[in-house]
């Protein structure tokens, strides 16, 4: 993919004019560099051209033979165009949740907090629900119409620019912490926010010019609804439109996709994953670990508000509910299931994950309900796979862990962190295992112990006096 | 001083300590190996529904006879606190000891596995809908009819029971860590898991008491669970076990005092912000004060130095 998707050169002169005609050039050079890609490494770029012709062929293929076969003929674990829209709303979040535990290795537990945020973003600009006010833009609603609606290119970015405000603020006081407290205020982050919005329903309040009577802030348990579907160009890409949605959030999955392989390989992707291996050192060397930190922490989150904004619109309704402590916790699964590092792994995580939750699980049990009825054993269909689906989640992490803690489809670098040692030691004798990971790669199986003896340093395999980058405006 | 504040203490105090027994778990756990054990709340829903079982088994009801009742209680909590600690360090051999030497984040992602196992086990076990349990302890307020007082501020003999299991307790933990052997062992393997090992220390055999430890008292509190708030459901231990972790953070986790402190101030700031503020913002009061002594007193009230390992 690398010819495909270049890594921006920045000049002196760079910015994004010269980012755009960057773009531009490789744009119009494309074909000539997909042949150079095929020669290179054919059987790599024939399968990836595959999948991608398939990734957009599918939604096509799933609505005008996949599902009608399911119903008619022969029943397959097919997914719902919603199923496929909520896989990749969620394959968004992966993606922006790896950026902050997977590159720069801050523990999020409470990356819902950001999705929350997103959606109310995008209800409150798009929805009735300032009936007091009447602001419409490139609207077709009749003039006067109750409440904000915008143009959805404007919520979407605007549900981005909270969710990474509010995750540079949460950033901002939990610089100081580390691992697991870390992961604790996250979580409590992510607790609060969803309480807020359940609570302010009736708010009374006075502070100075501010008079607030009985105000609905967040639709209470309730939520908000209507909201507008999303629509760009004229197309709608609400519920009710069939499968466009699914192209909507393919074109945003692409977008993350490639922003993130951006920031992974430009200046501040190094230093997020300096401070993941080591916060300090980092530090030595020059990189401003507070702005790093709040890049992830922002940068992160603004994934999440995608998320939002687009689950908001595209459901036309969001709840305080949909946003609980669980959902943080299906997305880390999503993460580490996949293979943490990799953008490929964590959207594979995502994909896998709802698709088997939300749709193979319901389907194993319908056709338990008709094996038990076709050998006359009703019994077999009271059992609902479905309400196991977090036992499967749990049973799948402790096993995940246990034999493969680098994920399905994991970075190259983690894989090697963790499988450097020869399997029968890697696994077995406990004993000899004291070792940091970085000295495991490289040491022979017979002078472990001899090495692990060894003081610290001499791991890192780096001369001492390597001059550091000092310029990080620190 | 006002009645209704000292209902309130009384409320929080006794509360605190349930969360104690809980957040002693996870200290003990934090204390020795870094972890944050989320299944332990799962251990202690899955206690107090053991003890509801039993409690029924055994025919303990409204009427039963005091002296009977107390006794059997009793043996319900022995067998109760022995299968939760059994089940607790089965977990630690299955789920965490495999991972002693991998990734930080990887016992952790087990943990949460193993909370969401042990949920779907009370789930199954014992189906969706809460469950609840008669009175067994008298709802009587010891002060108007032992002491024959005149006051509306109710003690209960719920609230003595409360801390009739919990103190005893907490005084053996405390006595067990700091003057047995084996509480040295541990204080050790907690300080520097390999020189502890080096000094002859069984470093496995340590972290498996603990467990046991920990596991007991949170079959303890699964009881005092049942007996004082008369219900159970599968996913308590998710709410509460945050609850209880809080405690240990607010009291400086791996400080057995502390989280004892901690218990008994969470109790407190939920039953004042229940009472005083309103019900529906006590998770977020809770987590506002989480995130408060983290940020500005990482270390918790009767501070650890384990922030900067952590």
């Amino acid at each position: 993919m690398s010819s495909l998707i270049a890594p921006v050169e920045h000049g002196k002169t760079g910015g994004l004019p010269a980012w755009l005609a960057h773009l531009a050039a490789s744009a119009a050079n494309w074909p000539g560099a997909y042949r150079a890609q095929l020669r290179a490494s054919p059987r790599r770029t024939a399968l990836l051209s595959v999948l991608v012709v398939l990734v957009f062929v599918y939604p096509l293929l799933n609505r005008v033979v996949l599902q009608p076969f399911s119903r008619n003929v022969f029943p397959l674990p097919v997914p719902d165009d919603t199923t496929v829209v909520f896989m990749l709303i969620f394959a968004t979040m992966a993606i922006g949740l790896n950026i902050v535990i997977g590159f720069a290795g801050l523990l999020d537990l409470g990356y819902v907090a950001f999705y929350a945020l997103g959606a109310y973003t995008a209800a409150y600009l798009a929805s009735p629900h300032w009936s007091g006010l009447s602001i419409l833009l490139f609207s077709d609603l009749p003039a006067g119409f109750p409440g904000i609606h915008l143009p959805f290119f404007i919520i979407f970015w605007a549900a981005a620019l909270v969710a990474a405000i509010f995750g540079a603020l949460l950033g901002a006081p939990t610089l100081r912490l580390r691992g697991d407290y870390l992961a604790i205020v996250t979580l409590g982050f992510g607790e609060i926010v969803p309480v807020f919005f359940k609570n302010l329903v009736n708010v009374h309040f006075s502070f100075g010019p501010i008079q607030l009577v009985n105000a609905n802030l967040t639709g209470g348990p309730l939520g908000i609804n209507p909201i507008d579907p999303p629509e760009l160009f004229g197309i709608k890409f609400g519920v009710i439109n069939g499968f466009n949605a699914v192209y909507l959030l393919l074109a945003i999955v692409i977008m993350s996709i490639i922003i993130a392989r951006n920031l992974e390989r430009s200046r501040m992707g190094r230093a997020w994953m300096a401070i993941r291996e080591d916060e300090t050192a980092a530090e030595m060397m020059g990189v401003n670990t507070v702005r790093t930190k709040l890049l992830a922490f922002g940068l992160g989150a603004s994934f999440a508000g995608f998320a939002g904004a687009m689950q908001a619109s595209y459901q036309g309704a969001t709840t305080s509910d949909f946003f609980q402590f669980s959902t943080s916790i299906l997305v880390v699964i999503m993460i580490i299931l996949g293979g943490i590092g990799n953008i490929w792994g964590v959207i594979l995580g995502a994909i896998t994950v709802q698709y088997v939750d939300k749709t193979v699980l319901g389907w194993a049990g319908n056709r338990l309900k008709d094996i038990g009825n076709a050998i006359g054993n009703p019994d077999l269909g009271q059992i609902n796979p479905s309400q196991f689906s977090f036992l499967l989640l749990g049973v799948a992490l402790v096993l995940m862990m246990r034999f493969r803690p680098e994920g399905l489809l994991p970075s190259r670098q983690r894989a090697a962190e963790l499988h450097a040692a020869p399997p029968d030691q890697a696994l077995g004798s406990a004993a000899v295992m004291e070792i940091e990971e970085e000295v495991i790669e490289e040491a022979a199986p017979e002078d472990v112990e001899a090495t692990a003896a060894a003081p610290d340093g001499g791991a890192a395999g780096e001369p001492p006096d390597t001059p550091g980058r000092t310029g990080d405006g620190s | 001083m006002d009645e209704q504040l000292l209902q309130t203490i009384v409320i929080g105090l006794s509360n605190g300590l349930i969360y104690a027994l809980v957040a002693l778990g996870y200290t003990l756990v934090y204390g020795i190996i870094e972890l944050i054990n989320f299944a332990h709340g799962d251990v202690f829903m899955l206690g107090s529904m053991l003890a509801l079982t039993l409690l029924v088994t055994f025919g303990v009801t409204t009427g039963t006879d005091p002296l009977t009742a107390i006794a059997l209680i009793v043996l319900v909590l022995a067998i109760t606190m022995a299968i939760t600690a059994t089940l607790n360090v089965s977990i630690e051999r299955v789920a965490y000891r495999p991972l002693r030497n991998a990734p930080r984040l990887a016992p952790l992602i087990s943990a949460i596995g193993m909370s969401f196992v042990l949920q779907n086990v009370g789930l199954l076990w014992k189906g969706p809908a809460n469950l609840g349990f008669p009175d067994v302890i008298p709802n009587t307020n010891v002060l108007t009819t032992v002491f024959g007082l005149d006051t509306s501020v109710s003690i209960t003999y719920k609230h003595l029971f409360a801390a009739a299991v919990t103190i005893p307790l907490l005084i053996v933990l405390t006595w067990f860590v700091a003057k047995t052997k084996q509480g040295k062992a541990m204080r050790a393997t907690a300080q520097d898991p390999d020189t502890a090992g080096l000094m002859g220390i069984d470093v496995n055999r340590t972290i498996a008491i603990t467990f046991i430890i920990a596991g007991a008292l949170a079959g303890a509190a699964g009881l005092v669970q049942v007996l004082y708030n008369n219900t159970t459901v599968w996913n308590l231990g998710f709410r509460f076990g945050l609850n209880a972790f809080t405690s240990a953070v607010l009291g400086g986790i791996g400080n057995l005092q502390g989280a004892v402190l901690g218990g008994i101030v969470l109790g407190l700031i939920n039953a004042f912000s229940d009472r005083y503020l309103s019900a529906q913002w006590t998770n977020a009061l809770v987590f506002g004060v989480l995130i408060a002594i983290l940020v500005f007193r990482p270390t918790g009230l009767l501070g650890q130095q384990l922030a900067d390992r952590a």
